[in-house]
């Protein structure tokens, strides 16, 4: 059986101040469903990653906070739209570049490692789609 | 945000600032400015930057503290990292980013003791 | 000990749930009106029908039987049972009733009550109501409906109880596995601000994570300066073990304190270059004792003989 979505929060971000929200948010929920220090402080961190993609390079999008339950375990999903530029080459977008030009890339891959799922989708001139999801760790 | 949300004290000598707040990009842009300022206004020697309080540490403000770090050594300023918590290092870590280039101690003491070594060691050259 | 309450949170029994699973049970008002109607026949027929139940089932069968070994734990029992049965014909099936089903399966996962046995006594306990429900009221097509409305409770019970007694039975073994992984990396105190911990066994990414993550935390806490790593017990070290290992190393300097690696042997050693680690930035040494001295000096120690 699929995951079993128990909530659905949807917030804009339009301003980092917005990222910072939904970072609280997502903070909020997974101590609230249980999630250990380390695997809050990952999600957190991601979300802060994310969120701030879309408001430096798209300047406006949304984050749908989504409460999971897979039988016993919560889980936080997360997804972040924008209409914005799109990436021409996720691959190379997620390859991690080094250099501080490519700081969206060193986002998204480093973000990757800190999720259970990462789910990316882009087309240039349409906009992004990043979804992510953590479970509790047993 | 603006300037000045972060205290900056100076105790015998050297620069201490205390994060206790979380840090959106504007403040820690802020941080940065100020830091140096105070570099500038005060030629301590030595920066101990304390983020016991920060729960969270995105890449933005982990590139601030390595780069603030890089901008005080230009200064004469020697910069060490303390209080990092376990959550914090474990996420920079996964994430694969490496804080190279700074130095870290545990608390505020010990910070004050290594920017103590890393002087004389300095000095004697 | 979780709270029936926590356990509806989180096995998701809401309002929406409930509904949900009413509708898939076939659990509709008319059948909970029905019950309702049917309190007094029901009370009349309870205590005989628990005590034929522990009489003819319970107290007879070699295993079951060994679940009450005294008076008192069996009163106890055939108390709780019957004010049990008895709440089948409340008319009432809410997030209350609920919650107070969600005690059986726990309860049972707790004493160690297996699913066969309460299975089983639901079974019997049909078969014994509806006996006396048709000598009573007759084969007619009322009675028929009453005791399908009787049959879907008894259902709908059972799917609480087993789901509960899964729930429970999941926190135990997350709590025994909490406990391995506590006993598997046992970071020891050595001496003050020097810790060591020995690994042991197979390190993959799950383990070296969570090796990573209580290193972090006993740092922090003693505030210790050095961690001896001693790597002489794991079998294997590749590259990925290596690259855990570096990456424990470097999230220990980010606290501040620093890393010692030891039980390093030939192979090891030979395997890590050849691969092409770099361990420049770690301590490293061969042995453990070697290990623990450089540890010692790093606090400003060092051991000597005693003179004489």
């Amino acid at each position: 059986m699929p995951a079993r979505v128990l909530a659905t929060q949807e917030m804009k971000i339009a301003s980092e101040d917005d990222v910072v929200l939904v970072r609280r948010a997502v903070r909020s929920l997974a101590e609230r469903r249980g999630f250990d220090s380390f695997a809050s402080a990952a999600l957190t961190t991601a979300v802060t990653e994310l969120g701030r993609n879309i408001w430096i390079h798209a300047r406006h999008g949304a984050a749908i906070i989504e409460e999971l339950e897979d039988g016993p375990r919560p889980g936080v999903r997360v997804e972040f739209k924008d209409q914005g530029p799109g990436i021409p080459d996720i691959n190379w977008a997620m390859a991690g570049g080094n250099s501080t030009a490519s700081s969206l890339g060193l986002g998204l891959s480093g973000t990757k490692r800190l999720v259970d799922d990462f789910q990316i989708q882009s087309e240039v001139g349409r906009g992004t789609s990043v979804r992510i999801t953590k479970w509790k760790r047993f | 945000m603006q300037s000045g949300m972060i205290p900056i004290l100076k105790v015998g000598g050297i620069l201490l600032a205390s994060i206790q707040t979380e840090l959106n990009d504007t403040s820690a842009q802020a941080f940065q400015q100020d830091v140096l300022k105070a570099i500038e206004r005060t030629r301590s020697r030595g920066l101990v930057i304390d983020i016991t309080g920060l729960d969270m540490v995105d890449t933005f403000v982990a590139r601030i503290l390595t780069d603030s770090g890089r901008m005080a050594k230009l200064m004469g300023t020697e910069t060490v990292l303390v209080g990092m918590r376990p959550e914090v290092a474990a996420t920079l870590v996964r994430m694969g980013f490496s804080m190279q280039g700074v130095h870290t101690a545990l608390n505020v003491d010990e910070g004050m003791a290594l920017l103590a070594t890393l002087r004389s060691s300095r000095d004697g050259e | 000990m979780t709270s029936p309450l926590e356990y509806m949170n989180r096995l998701g029994f809401t309002e929406q749930e409930l509904s949900s699973r009413r509708t898939y049970f076939q659990l509709v008002d008319e059948d909970l009106a029905r019950l309702s109607a049917l309190r007094p026949f029901a009370e009349r027929h309870n205590d005989a029908i628990v005590d034929a139940f522990y009489q003819e089932l319970l107290l007879k069968h070699s295993e079951s039987r060994l679940f009450f070994t005294d008076q008192a734990t069996l009163q106890r029992a055939m108390a709780a049972q019957k004010r049990y049965f008895l709440e089948l014909f409340s008319g009432v099936c809410d997030l209350a009733y609920l919650e107070n089903r969600l005690r059986v399966g726990t309860t049972h996962q707790r004493i160690g009550v297996a699913p066969k046995w309460y299975l089983g006594a639901y079974a019997h306990y049909l078969r014994l109501i509806s006996a006396r429900l048709l000598a009573e009221q007759g084969y007619s097509a009322e009675t028929q409906e009453k005791l399908r409305s009787i049959q879907k409770i008894i259902f709908f019970d059972m799917s609480i109880a087993i789901e509960t007694y899964i729930a429970a039975g999941l926190d135990a073994l997350a709590r025994h596995q909490a406990a391995i992984r506590e006993l598997s990396t046992p970071v020891i105190q050595l001496y003050e601000r020097v810790l060591l911990l020995p690994l042991i066994g197979t390190i993959d990414t799950a383990r070296a994570m969570q090796v990573m993550e209580k290193v972090l935390v006993r740092v922090a806490e003693r505030q210790a300066k050095v961690i001896v790593l001693d790597i002489a017990g794991v079998p294997v070290v590749d590259t990925r073990v290596a690259n855990h290992l570096l990456q424990t190393t470097e999230a220990v300097r980010l606290l501040g304190a620093s890393t010692v690696l030891t039980g390093i042997s030939p192979q090891v050693a030979q395997t890590m270059v050849q691969l092409g680690v770099d361990l420049s930035k770690m301590h490293t040494r061969a042995s453990l004792e070697e290990g623990l001295e450089l540890a010692l000096s790093l606090t400003g120690r060092v051991i000597r003989a005693k003179e004489g």
